[in-house]
Protein backbone atom coordinates (compact mmCIF):
# COMPACT_ATOMS: atom_id res chain seq x y z
CA UNK A 1 0.00 0.00 0.00
CA UNK A 2 1.56 3.47 -1.09
CA UNK A 3 -0.88 6.15 -1.36
CA UNK A 4 2.10 8.30 -1.92
CA UNK A 5 2.71 6.91 -5.39
CA UNK A 6 -0.26 8.53 -6.47
CA UNK A 7 0.39 11.68 -5.28
CA UNK A 8 3.75 12.75 -6.05
CA UNK A 9 3.79 15.80 -8.24
CA UNK A 10 7.24 14.20 -9.73
CA UNK A 11 6.37 10.94 -10.85
CA UNK A 12 3.87 12.19 -12.97
CA UNK A 13 5.67 15.35 -14.70
CA UNK A 14 6.53 12.94 -18.07
CA UNK A 15 4.30 14.50 -20.64
CA UNK A 16 3.20 17.52 -18.67
CA UNK A 17 4.29 19.67 -21.88
CA UNK A 18 1.82 22.39 -21.91
CA UNK A 19 1.88 21.96 -25.54
CA UNK A 20 0.46 18.43 -25.72
CA UNK A 21 -1.95 19.11 -22.98
CA UNK A 22 -4.82 20.07 -25.16
CA UNK A 23 -4.96 17.11 -27.41
CA UNK A 24 -4.44 14.61 -24.05
CA UNK A 25 -7.12 16.00 -22.70
CA UNK A 26 -9.34 15.51 -25.46
CA UNK A 27 -8.09 12.30 -25.88
CA UNK A 28 -8.09 10.41 -22.26
CA UNK A 29 -8.80 11.92 -19.03
CA UNK A 30 -6.44 9.61 -17.37
CA UNK A 31 -3.67 9.94 -19.09
CA UNK A 32 -3.85 13.61 -17.82
CA UNK A 33 -4.60 12.02 -14.28
CA UNK A 34 -1.35 11.21 -14.33
CA UNK A 35 0.60 13.76 -16.16
CA UNK A 36 -0.73 16.50 -13.98
CA UNK A 37 -0.84 15.57 -10.73
CA UNK A 38 -1.60 19.18 -9.56
CA UNK A 39 -1.43 20.48 -5.74
CA UNK A 40 -5.04 20.53 -5.68
CA UNK A 41 -7.14 17.34 -5.59
CA UNK A 42 -10.40 18.92 -6.29
CA UNK A 43 -11.48 21.64 -8.05
CA UNK A 44 -14.45 23.32 -8.65
CA UNK A 45 -15.52 26.27 -10.64
CA UNK A 46 -18.91 28.10 -10.61
CA UNK A 47 -20.93 24.97 -9.72
CA UNK A 48 -25.09 25.52 -10.18
CA UNK A 49 -27.43 23.12 -9.28
CA UNK A 50 -31.16 23.68 -9.67
CA UNK A 51 -33.51 21.28 -8.73
CA UNK A 52 -36.94 21.41 -9.55
CA UNK A 53 -39.45 20.44 -7.17
CA UNK A 54 -43.04 20.46 -8.52
CA UNK A 55 -43.00 24.10 -10.41
CA UNK A 56 -40.91 25.61 -7.78
CA UNK A 57 -37.30 25.74 -8.72
CA UNK A 58 -34.68 25.33 -5.79
CA UNK A 59 -31.03 27.11 -6.51
CA UNK A 60 -29.01 24.49 -4.40
CA UNK A 61 -26.01 25.39 -5.53
CA UNK A 62 -25.35 28.83 -7.10
CA UNK A 63 -21.58 29.32 -8.09
CA UNK A 64 -19.61 28.00 -5.91
CA UNK A 65 -15.57 28.07 -6.51
CA UNK A 66 -13.98 25.65 -4.17
CA UNK A 67 -10.52 23.71 -4.19
CA UNK A 68 -8.73 21.31 -1.83
CA UNK A 69 -5.44 20.73 -1.49
CA UNK A 70 -3.78 17.43 -1.61
CA UNK A 71 -3.46 15.82 1.45
CA UNK A 72 -5.45 18.20 3.74
CA UNK A 73 -8.40 17.79 6.45
CA UNK A 74 -11.04 19.67 5.33
CA UNK A 75 -14.96 20.19 6.74
CA UNK A 76 -17.95 21.64 5.15
CA UNK A 77 -20.02 23.23 7.36
CA UNK A 78 -23.43 25.01 7.01
CA UNK A 79 -26.76 24.74 7.97
CA UNK A 80 -29.34 21.80 6.22
CA UNK A 81 -30.56 23.36 3.01
CA UNK A 82 -27.56 25.08 2.82
CA UNK A 83 -26.62 23.38 -0.19
CA UNK A 84 -23.93 21.45 1.47
CA UNK A 85 -25.20 17.97 0.57
CA UNK A 86 -24.89 18.98 -2.81
CA UNK A 87 -21.27 19.96 -2.44
CA UNK A 88 -20.66 16.96 -1.23
CA UNK A 89 -21.85 14.67 -3.44
CA UNK A 90 -20.62 16.21 -6.27
CA UNK A 91 -16.86 16.50 -4.93
CA UNK A 92 -18.09 12.71 -4.25
CA UNK A 93 -18.88 12.26 -8.11
CA UNK A 94 -22.54 11.63 -7.37
CA UNK A 95 -24.11 13.73 -9.02
CA UNK A 96 -23.40 16.66 -11.96
CA UNK A 97 -23.61 20.01 -11.64
CA UNK A 98 -25.89 21.70 -14.33
CA UNK A 99 -23.39 24.52 -14.85
CA UNK A 100 -19.77 25.20 -13.97
CA UNK A 101 -16.80 22.69 -13.71
CA UNK A 102 -15.51 19.83 -11.03
CA UNK A 103 -12.77 18.28 -11.56
CA UNK A 104 -11.31 15.47 -9.29
CA UNK A 105 -7.39 14.05 -9.96
CA UNK A 106 -7.79 16.71 -13.06
CA UNK A 107 -10.57 14.99 -14.47
CA UNK A 108 -13.90 16.74 -15.28
CA UNK A 109 -16.56 14.69 -13.82
CA UNK A 110 -19.14 15.63 -16.28
CA UNK A 111 -16.69 14.16 -19.07
CA UNK A 112 -17.52 10.49 -17.52
CA UNK A 113 -19.68 8.24 -18.69
CA UNK A 114 -21.38 5.70 -16.24
CA UNK A 115 -18.66 3.36 -16.54
CA UNK A 116 -15.65 5.91 -15.95
CA UNK A 117 -17.68 7.26 -13.17
CA UNK A 118 -18.18 3.45 -11.44
CA UNK A 119 -14.08 3.73 -11.92
CA UNK A 120 -14.07 6.85 -10.10
CA UNK A 121 -15.57 6.08 -7.49
CA UNK A 122 -14.39 2.33 -7.02
CA UNK A 123 -10.49 3.65 -7.16
CA UNK A 124 -10.17 7.25 -6.48
CA UNK A 125 -13.05 8.02 -3.60
CA UNK A 126 -13.91 6.31 0.01
CA UNK A 127 -17.29 7.10 1.18
CA UNK A 128 -17.95 7.02 4.80
CA UNK A 129 -21.79 7.22 5.67
CA UNK A 130 -23.14 8.53 8.25
CA UNK A 131 -25.35 5.49 9.26
CA UNK A 132 -22.31 3.44 8.34
CA UNK A 133 -24.16 1.40 4.81
CA UNK A 134 -22.29 -1.66 5.79
CA UNK A 135 -24.02 -4.83 3.77
CA UNK A 136 -25.72 -5.79 6.72
CA UNK A 137 -25.31 -9.43 6.31
CA UNK A 138 -21.94 -9.93 5.53
CA UNK A 139 -18.92 -9.68 7.23
CA UNK A 140 -16.71 -7.09 8.64
CA UNK A 141 -14.26 -8.90 6.36
CA UNK A 142 -16.80 -9.06 3.40
CA UNK A 143 -17.38 -5.45 4.21
CA UNK A 144 -13.95 -4.53 3.06
CA UNK A 145 -13.15 -6.37 0.39
CA UNK A 146 -16.30 -5.58 -1.19
CA UNK A 147 -14.27 -2.66 -2.80
CA UNK A 148 -11.63 -4.29 -3.99
CA UNK A 149 -13.67 -7.29 -5.78
CA UNK A 150 -14.95 -4.77 -7.63
CA UNK A 151 -11.67 -3.48 -8.53
CA UNK A 152 -11.08 -7.00 -9.67
CA UNK A 153 -8.40 -8.11 -6.99
CA UNK A 154 -7.60 -11.36 -6.64
CA UNK A 155 -9.65 -12.73 -3.35
CA UNK A 156 -6.39 -13.72 -1.53
CA UNK A 157 -4.90 -10.88 -1.81
CA UNK A 158 -7.48 -8.85 -0.95
CA UNK A 159 -8.26 -10.84 1.84
CA UNK A 160 -5.08 -10.15 3.05
CA UNK A 161 -5.15 -6.40 2.65
CA UNK A 162 -8.64 -6.32 4.49
CA UNK A 163 -7.41 -7.73 7.60
CA UNK A 164 -4.54 -5.71 7.47
CA UNK A 165 -7.21 -2.82 7.42
CA UNK A 166 -9.32 -3.87 10.07
CA UNK A 167 -6.37 -4.29 11.96
CA UNK A 168 -5.47 -0.97 11.44
CA UNK A 169 -8.69 0.53 13.04
CA UNK A 170 -8.47 -1.81 15.73
CA UNK A 171 -10.88 -4.43 15.09
CA UNK A 172 -8.41 -7.25 14.09
CA UNK A 173 -10.23 -9.74 16.73
CA UNK A 174 -13.64 -8.62 15.10
CA UNK A 175 -12.85 -9.82 11.48
CA UNK A 176 -15.31 -12.42 10.81
CA UNK A 177 -18.35 -10.08 13.00
CA UNK A 178 -21.45 -9.09 11.11
CA UNK A 179 -22.83 -5.42 11.26
CA UNK A 180 -25.34 -5.82 13.92
CA UNK A 181 -22.89 -7.38 16.28
CA UNK A 182 -20.98 -4.60 16.54
CA UNK A 183 -21.15 -1.41 18.25
CA UNK A 184 -21.81 1.92 15.82
CA UNK A 185 -18.59 2.93 16.82
CA UNK A 186 -17.29 -0.32 15.32
CA UNK A 187 -19.12 -0.09 12.66
CA UNK A 188 -17.74 3.24 11.75
CA UNK A 189 -14.33 1.80 11.91
CA UNK A 190 -15.72 -1.02 9.22
CA UNK A 191 -16.67 1.94 7.23
CA UNK A 192 -13.36 3.55 7.54
CA UNK A 193 -11.45 0.20 6.20
CA UNK A 194 -14.00 -0.28 3.24
CA UNK A 195 -13.32 3.11 2.83
CA UNK A 196 -9.66 2.49 2.07
CA UNK A 197 -9.80 -0.67 0.78
CA UNK A 198 -8.73 0.85 -2.96
CA UNK A 199 -5.53 3.34 -1.89
CA UNK A 200 -8.19 6.34 -3.01
CA UNK A 201 -7.06 10.14 -3.14
CA UNK A 202 -10.15 10.72 -1.36
CA UNK A 203 -11.78 9.62 1.62
CA UNK A 204 -15.29 11.50 1.97
CA UNK A 205 -17.16 11.43 4.84
CA UNK A 206 -20.84 12.33 5.70
CA UNK A 207 -21.84 13.02 9.13
CA UNK A 208 -18.94 10.61 9.77
CA UNK A 209 -20.10 10.95 14.09
CA UNK A 210 -23.78 12.45 13.75
CA UNK A 211 -24.94 9.16 14.72
CA UNK A 212 -22.15 8.38 17.46
CA UNK A 213 -22.53 9.81 20.78
CA UNK A 214 -19.76 12.11 22.07
CA UNK A 215 -16.96 9.98 22.92
CA UNK A 216 -17.16 7.62 20.12
CA UNK A 217 -17.64 10.50 17.61
CA UNK A 218 -13.92 11.32 19.08
CA UNK A 219 -12.83 8.65 18.56
CA UNK A 220 -13.63 8.41 15.13
CA UNK A 221 -12.43 11.69 13.87
CA UNK A 222 -8.84 10.90 15.77
CA UNK A 223 -9.08 8.12 13.65
CA UNK A 224 -9.90 10.12 10.29
CA UNK A 225 -7.08 12.27 11.20
CA UNK A 226 -4.57 9.36 11.92
CA UNK A 227 -5.73 7.91 8.42
CA UNK A 228 -5.33 11.59 6.95
CA UNK A 229 -1.58 11.89 8.53
CA UNK A 230 -0.25 8.53 8.00
CA UNK A 231 -1.60 7.58 4.86
CA UNK A 232 -1.74 10.90 3.37
CA UNK A 233 -5.04 10.61 2.03
CA UNK A 234 -6.82 14.12 1.68
CA UNK A 235 -9.93 13.56 3.97
CA UNK A 236 -13.50 16.00 3.28
CA UNK A 237 -15.97 15.97 5.59
CA UNK A 238 -19.50 17.74 5.46
CA UNK A 239 -20.36 17.97 9.43
CA UNK A 240 -22.51 19.45 12.29
CA UNK A 241 -19.76 18.38 14.80
CA UNK A 242 -17.95 20.96 16.27
CA UNK A 243 -15.09 18.37 17.33
CA UNK A 244 -14.44 17.84 13.92
CA UNK A 245 -12.89 21.72 13.70
CA UNK A 246 -10.12 20.81 15.97
CA UNK A 247 -8.41 18.68 13.52
CA UNK A 248 -9.28 20.70 10.25
CA UNK A 249 -6.52 22.16 8.33
CA UNK A 250 -9.31 24.36 6.36
CA UNK A 251 -13.09 25.26 6.89
CA UNK A 252 -15.42 25.74 4.36
CA UNK A 253 -18.98 27.80 5.25
CA UNK A 254 -21.83 26.64 2.96
CA UNK A 255 -24.61 29.06 3.03
CA UNK A 256 -27.56 29.34 0.73
CA UNK A 257 -25.78 27.81 -1.96
CA UNK A 258 -22.76 29.76 -1.81
CA UNK A 259 -19.26 29.55 -0.45
CA UNK A 260 -19.33 31.72 2.35
CA UNK A 261 -15.90 31.55 3.52
CA UNK A 262 -12.89 29.41 4.37
CA UNK A 263 -10.93 29.76 7.33
CA UNK A 264 -7.50 28.18 7.99
CA UNK A 265 -7.52 26.29 10.93
CA UNK A 266 -5.33 28.69 12.94
CA UNK A 267 -8.03 31.32 12.65
CA UNK A 268 -10.46 29.42 14.64
CA UNK A 269 -10.06 29.80 18.25
CA UNK A 270 -11.18 27.05 19.95
CA UNK A 271 -11.69 26.83 23.71
CA UNK A 272 -13.50 24.92 26.42
CA UNK A 273 -17.18 24.40 24.79
CA UNK A 274 -17.13 27.50 23.09
CA UNK A 275 -15.95 28.94 19.93
CA UNK A 276 -14.53 32.37 18.79
CA UNK A 277 -14.51 33.66 15.49
CA UNK A 278 -16.81 31.84 13.46
CA UNK B 1 -19.68 5.34 -23.63
CA UNK B 2 -16.40 5.81 -25.01
CA UNK B 3 -15.46 2.97 -27.43
CA UNK B 4 -11.82 4.58 -28.46
CA UNK B 5 -9.40 1.43 -27.97
CA UNK B 6 -6.99 3.54 -26.29
CA UNK B 7 -9.46 4.78 -23.84
CA UNK B 8 -10.47 1.44 -23.20
CA UNK B 9 -6.74 0.13 -22.60
CA UNK B 10 -6.86 2.41 -19.30
CA UNK B 11 -9.98 1.11 -17.94
CA UNK B 12 -8.89 -2.59 -18.06
CA UNK B 13 -9.82 -2.50 -13.61
CA UNK B 14 -13.60 -1.94 -14.67
CA UNK B 15 -13.91 -5.16 -16.04
CA UNK B 16 -16.78 -6.66 -15.83
CA UNK B 17 -16.77 -9.60 -12.49
CA UNK B 18 -16.49 -12.78 -13.58
CA UNK B 19 -20.36 -14.84 -14.16
CA UNK B 20 -18.48 -17.42 -11.51
CA UNK B 21 -18.14 -14.41 -9.05
CA UNK B 22 -21.33 -13.26 -9.32
CA UNK B 23 -22.68 -16.47 -9.02
CA UNK B 24 -20.92 -16.96 -5.66
CA UNK B 25 -21.69 -13.62 -5.06
CA UNK B 26 -25.34 -14.18 -5.77
CA UNK B 27 -25.48 -17.74 -3.89
CA UNK B 28 -23.87 -15.82 -0.59
CA UNK B 29 -26.72 -13.38 -0.30
CA UNK B 30 -29.32 -16.65 -0.84
CA UNK B 31 -28.12 -18.23 2.08
CA UNK B 32 -27.23 -15.25 4.40
CA UNK B 33 -31.37 -14.10 3.70
CA UNK B 34 -31.99 -17.20 4.07
CA UNK B 35 -35.72 -16.87 5.36
CA UNK B 36 -36.25 -13.88 2.61
CA UNK B 37 -35.31 -16.44 0.26
CA UNK B 38 -37.93 -18.89 1.85
CA UNK B 39 -40.54 -16.42 1.64
CA UNK B 40 -39.97 -15.35 -2.11
CA UNK B 41 -39.62 -19.19 -2.82
CA UNK B 42 -42.92 -19.98 -0.82
CA UNK B 43 -44.53 -17.36 -2.78
CA UNK B 44 -42.99 -19.00 -6.29
CA UNK B 45 -44.11 -22.42 -5.09
CA UNK B 46 -47.88 -21.61 -4.14
CA UNK B 47 -48.33 -19.57 -7.30
CA UNK B 48 -46.97 -22.51 -9.28
CA UNK B 49 -48.88 -24.89 -7.45
CA UNK B 50 -52.34 -23.46 -7.96
CA UNK B 51 -51.66 -23.13 -12.02
CA UNK B 52 -49.74 -26.45 -12.50
CA UNK B 53 -52.87 -28.08 -10.40
CA UNK B 54 -55.10 -26.50 -12.55
CA UNK B 55 -53.02 -27.99 -15.75
CA UNK B 56 -52.64 -31.24 -14.85
CA UNK B 57 -56.05 -32.42 -13.26
CA UNK B 58 -57.24 -30.78 -16.66
CA UNK B 59 -54.75 -33.19 -18.50
CA UNK B 60 -55.74 -35.89 -16.89
CA UNK B 61 -59.71 -35.08 -17.36
CA UNK B 62 -58.31 -35.27 -21.81
CA UNK B 63 -56.19 -37.78 -21.07
CA UNK B 64 -59.07 -39.74 -19.95
CA UNK B 65 -61.15 -39.14 -22.87
CA UNK B 66 -58.54 -40.08 -24.57
CA UNK B 67 -57.46 -43.31 -23.38
CA UNK B 68 -59.38 -44.24 -21.28
CA UNK B 69 -61.21 -47.62 -21.04
CA UNK B 70 -64.89 -47.61 -22.38
CA UNK B 71 -65.98 -48.62 -18.83
CA UNK B 72 -64.25 -46.14 -16.79
CA UNK B 73 -65.91 -43.22 -19.34
CA UNK B 74 -69.26 -45.38 -19.11
CA UNK B 75 -68.72 -45.00 -15.32
CA UNK B 76 -67.85 -41.38 -15.11
CA UNK B 77 -71.02 -40.76 -17.46
CA UNK B 78 -73.23 -42.25 -15.08
CA UNK B 79 -71.74 -40.50 -12.08
CA UNK B 80 -72.06 -37.21 -13.96
CA UNK B 81 -68.63 -36.26 -13.61
CA UNK B 82 -68.29 -36.14 -17.20
CA UNK B 83 -70.88 -34.91 -19.37
CA UNK B 84 -69.93 -35.58 -23.03
CA UNK B 85 -72.43 -32.74 -24.28
CA UNK B 86 -71.16 -30.38 -22.18
CA UNK B 87 -67.28 -30.84 -22.30
CA UNK B 88 -66.52 -27.94 -24.86
CA UNK B 89 -67.67 -25.49 -22.51
CA UNK B 90 -65.91 -27.00 -19.60
CA UNK B 91 -62.60 -26.89 -21.71
CA UNK B 92 -63.29 -22.95 -22.06
CA UNK B 93 -63.84 -22.90 -18.27
CA UNK B 94 -60.96 -24.60 -17.25
CA UNK B 95 -58.95 -21.97 -19.74
CA UNK B 96 -60.29 -19.27 -17.87
CA UNK B 97 -59.29 -21.03 -14.86
CA UNK B 98 -56.02 -21.46 -15.94
CA UNK B 99 -55.52 -17.69 -17.08
CA UNK B 100 -56.60 -16.54 -13.62
CA UNK B 101 -54.03 -19.00 -12.09
CA UNK B 102 -51.74 -17.56 -14.53
CA UNK B 103 -52.28 -13.43 -13.55
CA UNK B 104 -52.60 -14.82 -10.03
CA UNK B 105 -48.95 -16.20 -10.37
CA UNK B 106 -48.08 -13.03 -12.15
CA UNK B 107 -48.66 -10.61 -9.54
CA UNK B 108 -47.79 -13.22 -6.51
CA UNK B 109 -44.28 -13.76 -8.24
CA UNK B 110 -43.85 -10.03 -9.58
CA UNK B 111 -44.84 -8.56 -5.63
CA UNK B 112 -41.96 -10.77 -4.07
CA UNK B 113 -39.13 -10.19 -6.26
CA UNK B 114 -40.38 -6.25 -6.21
CA UNK B 115 -40.22 -6.63 -2.21
CA UNK B 116 -36.82 -8.38 -2.61
CA UNK B 117 -35.13 -5.92 -4.69
CA UNK B 118 -36.72 -2.59 -2.89
CA UNK B 119 -35.75 -3.18 0.31
CA UNK B 120 -32.30 -3.55 -0.90
CA UNK B 121 -32.19 0.10 -2.20
CA UNK B 122 -29.89 1.03 0.28
CA UNK B 123 -27.27 -1.82 -0.30
CA UNK B 124 -27.56 -0.92 -3.77
CA UNK B 125 -26.75 2.46 -3.53
CA UNK B 126 -23.81 1.76 -1.15
CA UNK B 127 -22.46 -0.64 -3.68
CA UNK B 128 -22.60 1.65 -6.67
CA UNK B 129 -20.48 4.14 -4.31
CA UNK B 130 -17.92 1.19 -4.07
CA UNK B 131 -17.91 1.17 -7.42
CA UNK B 132 -20.18 -1.07 -8.58
CA UNK B 133 -21.84 -1.32 -11.90
CA UNK B 134 -25.29 -1.26 -13.40
CA UNK B 135 -24.73 -4.17 -14.94
CA UNK B 136 -22.98 -6.06 -11.99
CA UNK B 137 -26.50 -5.41 -10.18
CA UNK B 138 -28.51 -6.29 -12.70
CA UNK B 139 -26.89 -9.63 -13.19
CA UNK B 140 -27.08 -10.27 -9.58
CA UNK B 141 -30.41 -10.13 -8.92
CA UNK B 142 -31.18 -11.91 -12.46
CA UNK B 143 -29.30 -14.82 -10.82
CA UNK B 144 -30.73 -14.59 -7.55
CA UNK B 145 -34.14 -14.50 -9.23
CA UNK B 146 -33.09 -17.39 -11.75
CA UNK B 147 -32.13 -19.55 -8.87
CA UNK B 148 -35.78 -18.57 -6.96
CA UNK B 149 -37.33 -19.11 -10.14
CA UNK B 150 -36.08 -22.52 -10.42
CA UNK B 151 -36.42 -23.87 -6.93
CA UNK B 152 -40.22 -22.17 -6.75
CA UNK B 153 -41.31 -23.73 -9.28
CA UNK B 154 -39.91 -27.19 -9.00
CA UNK B 155 -41.52 -27.81 -6.04
CA UNK B 156 -44.95 -26.25 -6.87
CA UNK B 157 -44.95 -28.45 -10.17
CA UNK B 158 -44.59 -31.27 -7.56
CA UNK B 159 -46.88 -30.43 -5.42
CA UNK B 160 -49.36 -29.24 -8.14
CA UNK B 161 -48.94 -32.24 -10.21
CA UNK B 162 -49.24 -34.55 -6.34
CA UNK B 163 -53.00 -32.38 -6.06
CA UNK B 164 -53.88 -33.92 -9.62
CA UNK B 165 -53.07 -36.79 -9.35
CA UNK B 166 -54.51 -37.41 -5.88
CA UNK B 167 -57.49 -35.65 -7.02
CA UNK B 168 -57.28 -38.02 -10.08
CA UNK B 169 -56.78 -41.13 -8.04
CA UNK B 170 -60.54 -40.46 -6.46
CA UNK B 171 -62.06 -39.75 -9.72
CA UNK B 172 -60.78 -42.18 -11.76
CA UNK B 173 -59.81 -44.96 -9.44
CA UNK B 174 -56.34 -47.02 -10.37
CA UNK B 175 -56.29 -46.30 -14.11
CA UNK B 176 -55.13 -42.69 -13.13
CA UNK B 177 -51.94 -44.53 -14.03
CA UNK B 178 -52.42 -45.87 -17.07
CA UNK B 179 -53.40 -41.93 -18.13
CA UNK B 180 -49.80 -41.59 -17.89
CA UNK B 181 -48.25 -41.89 -21.23
CA UNK B 182 -49.43 -38.48 -21.63
CA UNK B 183 -48.74 -35.52 -24.28
CA UNK B 184 -51.21 -33.34 -22.07
CA UNK B 185 -49.67 -33.95 -19.03
CA UNK B 186 -46.30 -33.38 -20.27
CA UNK B 187 -46.93 -30.02 -22.51
CA UNK B 188 -48.40 -28.97 -18.98
CA UNK B 189 -45.60 -29.34 -16.92
CA UNK B 190 -43.47 -27.94 -19.69
CA UNK B 191 -45.67 -24.86 -19.73
CA UNK B 192 -45.72 -24.67 -16.09
CA UNK B 193 -41.80 -25.26 -15.99
CA UNK B 194 -40.95 -22.64 -18.36
CA UNK B 195 -43.96 -20.14 -17.46
CA UNK B 196 -43.00 -20.20 -13.59
CA UNK B 197 -39.60 -19.29 -14.61
CA UNK B 198 -40.03 -16.44 -16.70
CA UNK B 199 -42.37 -14.83 -14.74
CA UNK B 200 -39.72 -14.70 -11.71
CA UNK B 201 -37.31 -13.44 -13.99
CA UNK B 202 -40.04 -11.19 -15.78
CA UNK B 203 -40.68 -9.96 -11.64
CA UNK B 204 -37.13 -9.07 -10.90
CA UNK B 205 -36.27 -7.61 -14.57
CA UNK B 206 -38.37 -4.62 -13.79
CA UNK B 207 -37.26 -3.52 -10.16
CA UNK B 208 -33.44 -4.82 -10.48
CA UNK B 209 -33.43 -2.42 -13.60
CA UNK B 210 -34.72 0.31 -11.62
CA UNK B 211 -32.21 -0.45 -9.24
CA UNK B 212 -29.35 -0.39 -11.15
CA UNK B 213 -30.15 2.45 -13.13
CA UNK B 214 -30.76 4.82 -10.14
CA UNK B 215 -27.84 6.63 -9.29
CA UNK B 216 -26.34 5.87 -6.29
CA UNK B 217 -27.21 9.26 -3.94
CA UNK B 218 -31.40 8.27 -4.83
CA UNK B 219 -30.81 4.65 -3.80
CA UNK B 220 -28.78 5.47 -0.64
CA UNK B 221 -31.73 8.46 0.52
CA UNK B 222 -34.51 5.91 0.28
CA UNK B 223 -35.46 4.26 3.49
CA UNK B 224 -34.55 1.11 4.71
Amino acid sequence: MNPQQDTHPEAFNVNADSSELGQTREKDPAIVTRTLAAPFVVRAKGLKKIYKMGEETVHALNGVDFNVKRGEYISIMGPSGSGKSTLFNMIGGLDKPNEGRIYIDDVDIASLDTLELAWLRCHKIGYIFQSYNLIKVATALDNVMLPMTFAGKQQAEAQDKAVYLLEQVGLGDRVLHKPLEMSGGQQQRVACARALANDPSIVLADEPTANLDSKTGEEIINLLREINEKQNVTIITATHDHKMLAVSDRIAWVRDGRMDRIQERADIKITKGEMHGI
Amino acid sequence: MNHDPQHRANEEEIQPLSLHKIVRIAVRGIKVRIWRSVLVVSGIVLAMAFLSYILCSDAFARNVLEYGSRDLIRHLTAEGIINLETIADQRVQTYWVAGLALLISLAGIMNAMLMSVTERFREIGTMKCLGALTGFIMKLFLIESLFAGVLGTTLGLIIGFGLAYVEGYFTYGGEVTALFPPLHLLLSILFCFITGILLTLLGAVYPARLAAKMSPVMALRSEM
